[in-house]
């Protein structure tokens, strides 16, 4: 190939005195899919915050085209021709989709300056020639608030496209989309390599990197590993690259004695978005929830949880009927939640990971209401040590860490409460392959233990490689219910497309 | 061992930021005024003229903590001081009834701050401004428009009095109350809470922390409290002012700030906040002391609470 | 379907103001009007009481407004009982200036007006003026206090919101008595706002300066009470004299038990029945002088029993 369009050479960089990228180089070539390999914490993020202007980099260069260029904020990154497409999406939700797609760059009426119209018809219009170029059914005036994350995920890769970069970065842009739509930007990535466009693509889908990447580079522990072309990798290797040694199995399948019923629940509903639902989890069972996004996977999870007031249905637990009507009497009834959301749901980013861990537990620690700091200062490094949440210190706050480490300290919170049922809603969303097999271990434990695992995940050979049985739902719906023995992507996939009323314009679920 | 001092000087600056701005202060006043401003009894004097915003500002500091506002706490000072000096004449009522009406009505209007709040899905800003306008209206009613007048030697005393001849009890309430906020905040389950629902409402609730209880109780800190500094008000102006405590709510909110309390909830610490308290009477104190005119006296309030809270951003951002 | 309700209420709301409006008187006597600046303290509510007794006694219907110290709603206020046909209106303003459109309004509509207590910066506009001279109580004041500490020493004021009409009027009293006194040194100016509170503090602040200060002068009685405070607290009584205006009810009772030297009364009583006759007058047809002057007089340990 030609002229490298994108050089990063010898990348330095520490937080708070601890060194996240230790002599990194990258090195991207016009029209050519860039893959960027490496577990959580392994320094992508980093990388790519200082490629956009959000850090500056201790030592090293970036060289554009040849030529050495400093971006100090992400605006000056954007008019670089670089521009990023975040796994954690921060669209403005009170702003329409055209709005979003046109922020800080509005089509104006007449005059400039700040006091000059926007022109909201003309940003709709060419928004809408923008979705019908590339076939998506998104209108251009609905609020961003309204759409699913899907949905602004898609939005978002459109706006990255629509300014004309020359470099396109993906975080995890598939992370919550489905198969149809991963399709559409397969094919807007493309299109992108045919106009001279790198991109450079994070994820942690291997069928994925390869069906699209075109090079690789791996990072491990903010080290520069290896860059090769994707032609000369397979799965194994790159794994192996990636984690420094290998993967004997993907979903290392533990076998637990499988119990009595520990849990039973009847008639559960949380009108619109659960409806009827009936099931049993048994002592040492790992049940699996399969179904597509909006099937009503999550609600159902966190109706049982106690989270909404207004759910209905029977509960027993150990056969003994209980009452859930907040998350409080959940939790004293030895159930734990672990949310797929952990920026909303699962973390208070402002706190310290230790008092993030024992939060729930206080009562358990504490009866008495006093906190006793030798205590829980004890309970937490014990946590911190048994999860492997790395970090400099547990009085750091949680927003520090990444993105894997956060989900340990999830983890690390929900089993200090010593829960005999556990829920986890899509549990390795976003991590990468060796702390998936440390979360599939962790499963397998907590059965061996046992304890009852309910797990909500969206790929199905996670699942189907993880559960003993596995629920499906669709519409709110329990469709189907499989054995580990007839397991199958088909039957699956058939299950989850079980619609009743059959009407399949409901973007919004 | 570099990377320790690294970490212990982002750690020290970005809680000591404000201590700084303080000494800076107080530096400069003692230069400026060695006689008068330095003296010892002076600076008594300083301590106590902060404690009545300071027992404010350490209810207000749980509200904001919690991810609230409460504006209320100034009306609440003058209804519950016109109460107080009501029940306070000479021959009426034992001292203990205008200090238990004080505080429980301070309690009450809490209390139903927090329900508006919590359970009436009302944002603090709006449910304390209506409440701040109602309570003053309730004010200027019991009392008919005009102070009250004429309360016991003893009434007075509750603010008026020393401990060991030497030390106002103002500040001995201040004190305690610091003690005690300081306690509940810091080592109590009830207190981790408070942060946890200020930091993020949402994941506290999957938590299983009941939040609506949390912050009614927060809200009730913060009226009690106001209540108490309502009668403190009340004994040492001697009178039941209806008018009195406009703009205290400002005052407390900007001690909390100074002290370093993200408004947006969920982060902050109690002597960030005392710190805030005396930050503002040490300016006013010296400021008089200086003869500075009262108008010019707000416009350097007002960029010293600027100034200081943007010293307190820059110190933070560093560490981040 | 919310504009629906919306015009619907808009509509309720217009009519039910036009049914008011449109009631007709019941009695004959005729209804004055009292716009009171605001009703938070012992003077505005002497003064509307006195007012009150004087309509009584001449026969008249009274109503009294509340301004709640805001001039636009003053304005509103007087714009509707001109609609509603009061008689005649007494204002106590809540703005020298601001209130303007409200007085040609009045005069525009015929309805005699006559401010009480402050005069407008375009006074010529209304009927009359019946208040005190601002001036004249504060060097009746001062010369009180001149006298108390023996023409010498170092003194402090305590005043009003500068700018007020009372606040800049005082003052100037308390100088003119002082150019004839070289001997004495005002070492401290500062406002207080009229409030206790913040007298309290200024006093506590100034006593920890040193000055050795023989007397405070204060603009108002609420913070003569507050400099009191301060000084009793610092067991200065006896070195540091206080000086009020206003003869409230505890100032009263501190003159009276020698804590503080001296209040000066206004004469609120006096004001309140002097506007309401001359109110009387005009809307009878009558001629009233443009200004009409109430005294102050000065309250010490002497006659204070008179007042209380």
């Amino acid at each position: 190939m030609s002229v490298p369009i994108l050089e990063m050479k010898n990348i330095d960089k520490s937080f708070s005195g601890v060194k996240v990228l230790n002599d990194v180089q990258l090195t991207v070539y016009p029209g050519e899919v860039h893959a960027l390999m490496g577990e959580n914490g392994a320094g992508k993020s980093t990388l790519m915050n200082i490629l956009m202007g959000v850090h500056s980099a201790d030592k090293g260069e970036i060289l554009l085209n040849g030529t050495k260029i400093v971006n100090s904020s992400p605006k000056e990154a954007m008019e670089n021709s670089i521009s990023m497409i975040h796994q954690e999406l921060n669209p403005v939700l009170d702003m329409d989709v055209s709005e979003n797609i046109f922020l800080g760059r509005e089509i104006k009426k007449g005059t400039s300056g700040i006091f000059s119209h926007v022109n909201r018809k003309q940003m709709r219009k060419e928004t809408q020639e923008l979705f019908d170029s590339i076939g998506i059914d998104i209108s251009p005036s609905s609020l961003m608030r309204n759409l699913s994350v899907a949905q602004s995920q898609l939005v978002e890769i459109i706006k990255a496209i629509s300014i004309s970069a020359r470099i396109v970065i993906m975080d995890e842009p598939t992370s919550a989309i489905t198969d149809k739509e991963v399709e559409i930007l397969f094919e807007q990535i493309r299109r992108l390599k045919e106009k001279g466009v790198a991109v450079i693509y994070i994820s942690h889908k291997m069928e994925e990197i390869f069906s699209i990447a075109d090079s690789i580079t791996v990072l491990r522990d903010g080290q520069y590993i290896a860059t090769d072309k994707a032609s000369s990798l397979d799965r194994d290797k790159l794994i192996k690259l990636m984690v420094g040694r290998e993967l004997t199995e993907i979903f290392p399948k533990s076998e637990a004695a499988i119990g009595d019923v520990v849990m039973r629940v009847e008639k559960y509903s949380y009108e619109p978005k659960v409806k009827n639902v009936s099931f049993e989890l048994r002592k040492g069972e790992i049940l699996g929830i399969a179904g597509l996004v909006g099937a009503g996977r999550s609600e159902l999870v966190e109706a049982l949880f106690g989270v909404h007031k207004s759910a209905k249905g029977s509960l027993s637990i150990n056969g003994k009927e209980v009452q859930i009507n907040h998350t409080g009497d959940a939790i004293s009834n030895k159930i734990a939640l672990i949310t797929e959301d952990r920026k909303q749901t699962g973390l208070n980013l402002n706190a310290s990971i230790e008092d993030n861990i024992t939060i729930v537990s206080l009562d358990q620690l504490f009866p008495h209401g006093i906190i006793n700091n030798q205590k829980e200062s004890a309970v937490v490094d014990e946590s911190i040590i048994k999860f492997g949440v790395k970090a400099a210190s547990k009085k750091n706050r949680v927003n520090s860490l990444s993105g894997g480490n956060q989900q340990k300290v999830v983890i690390a919170k929900w089993l200090l409460t010593e829960p005999e049922i556990i829920i986890m809603d899509e549990p390795t969303r976003g991590i990468d392959v060796g702390a998936k097999r440390d979360i599939y271990l962790l499963i397998g434990d907590l059965v061996k233990s046992g304890k009852s695992v309910l797990m909500i995940s969206s790929e199905i050979q996670e699942i189907m490689g993880v559960a003993d049985r596995i629920l499906v739902m669709a519409e709110g719906r329990i469709t189907g219910s499989l054995e580990r023995k007839d397991f199958s992507q088909e039957k699956i996939m058939y299950y989850a497309s079980q619609f009743n009323r059959g009407n399949e314009n409901e973007e919004t679920e | 061992m570099k990377k320790l001092n690294n970490v212990m000087n982002g750690q020290l600056m970005r809680e000591l930021g404000i201590v700084i701005v303080f000494a800076v202060i107080l530096a400069i006043l003692m230069i400026l005024s060695p006689n008068a401003f330095a003296r010892p009894a002076n600076l008594m004097n300083i301590f106590k003229q902060a404690s009545i915003n300071g027992i404010l500002a350490m209810g207000m500091m749980f509200v904001i903590i919690s991810g609230g506002i409460d504006l209320s706490v100034g009306s609440i000072v003058a209804l519950t001081g016109v109460v107080a000096a009501s029940f306070a004449h000479p021959g009426e009522y034992p001292l203990i009834v205008p200090v238990i009406l004080a505080v429980s009505i301070g309690l009450l209007i809490g209390w139903f701050n927090g329900l508006g709040i919590a359970y009436g899905k009302i944002p603090p800003f709006i449910v304390t401004l209506g409440m701040m306008t109602i309570i003053r209206g309730a004010a200027l009613i019991v009392s008919g428009g005009a102070p009250v007048f004429g309360v016991t030697d003893e009434f007075e005393a509750i603010a008026g009095a020393f401990l060991f001849d030497k030390i106002p009890l103002l500040v001995v309430y201040f004190i305690t109350i610091t003690i005690l906020s300081a306690y509940i905040l810091t080592k109590t389950v009830f207190g981790r809470r408070v942060y946890a629902i200020g930091g993020n409402e949402i994941s506290a609730a999957f938590s299983g922390i009941k939040v609506e209880k949390v912050r009614i109780m927060v809200y009730m800190i913060s009226g009690m409290l106001a209540g108490f500094a309502g009668l403190l008000l009340a004994s040492r102006t001697v009178s039941g002012i209806p008018t009195a405590g406009q703009s205290y709510e400002l005052d407390a909110i900007a001690a909390v700030i100074i002290g370093g309390v993200s408004m947006s909830g969920g982060s902050g610490k109690w002597y960030g906040t005392v710190i805030g308290a005396l930050l503002i009477a040490v300016i006013g104190n010296g400021l008089d002391i200086l003869n500075v005119s009262s108008h010019y006296q707000l416009v350097i309030k007002g960029a010293i609470i600027i100034v200081a809270v943007l010293l307190d951003v820059k110190g933070k951002e560093k560490t981040t | 379907m919310r504009k629906v309700v919306l015009i619907v209420l808009v509509i309720m709301l217009v009519m039910s103001t036009a049914v008011f409006a449109g009631g007709k008187k019941e009695s004959d006597v005729d209804k004055y009007a009292l716009m009171m600046s605001h009703m938070t303290n012992s003077f505005t509510i002497t003064l509307s009481n006195a007012v009150k007794a004087a309509a009584e006694e001449l026969g008249v219907e009274l109503v009294v407004f509340d301004g709640g110290q805001d001039v636009s709603k003053q304005i509103s206020q007087v714009e509707s009982a001109i609609n509603q046909g009061y008689a005649g209106i007494l204002i106590e303003p809540a703005s020298v200036d601001g209130i303007k459109p409200a007085v040609t309004a009045a005069n525009k509509a015929g309805v005699p007006l006559v401010t009480i207590n402050q005069r407008i910066t375009n006074q010529e506009l209304a009927k009359a003026f019946v208040g005190v001279e601002h001036v004249e109580g504060g060097e009746i004041e001062m010369k009180y206090a001149v006298k108390a500490i023996g023409g010498k020493g170092k003194i402090a004021f305590l005043l009003g919101p500068l700018g007020s009409d009372a606040q800049i009027g005082r003052t100037k009293g308390y100088y003119n008595v002082l150019k004839d006194y070289p001997e004495i040194e005002v070492v401290y100016e500062q406002s207080a706002n009229w409030r206790t509170d913040e007298a309290l503090k200024l006093a506590e602040n100034w006593l920890q300066t040193g000055v050795e200060l023989s007397a405070i002068v204060a603009n108002n009685d609420g913070m003569a009470m507050g400099a009191l405070k301060a000084v009793e607290d610092a067991k200065k009584l006896d070195q540091i004299k206080i000086f009020g205006l206003d003869a409230t009810a505890d100032a009263l009772a501190a003159v009276a038990e020698g804590r503080l030297s001296a209040t000066v009364s206004q004469s609120t009583e006096a004001q309140g029945l002097a506007a309401m006759e001359a109110l009387v007058k005009l809307v009878n047809g009558e001629e009233v002088p443009a200004e009409i002057m109430v005294g102050h007089t000065l309250i010490t340990k002497e006659n204070v029993a008179d007042f209380q």
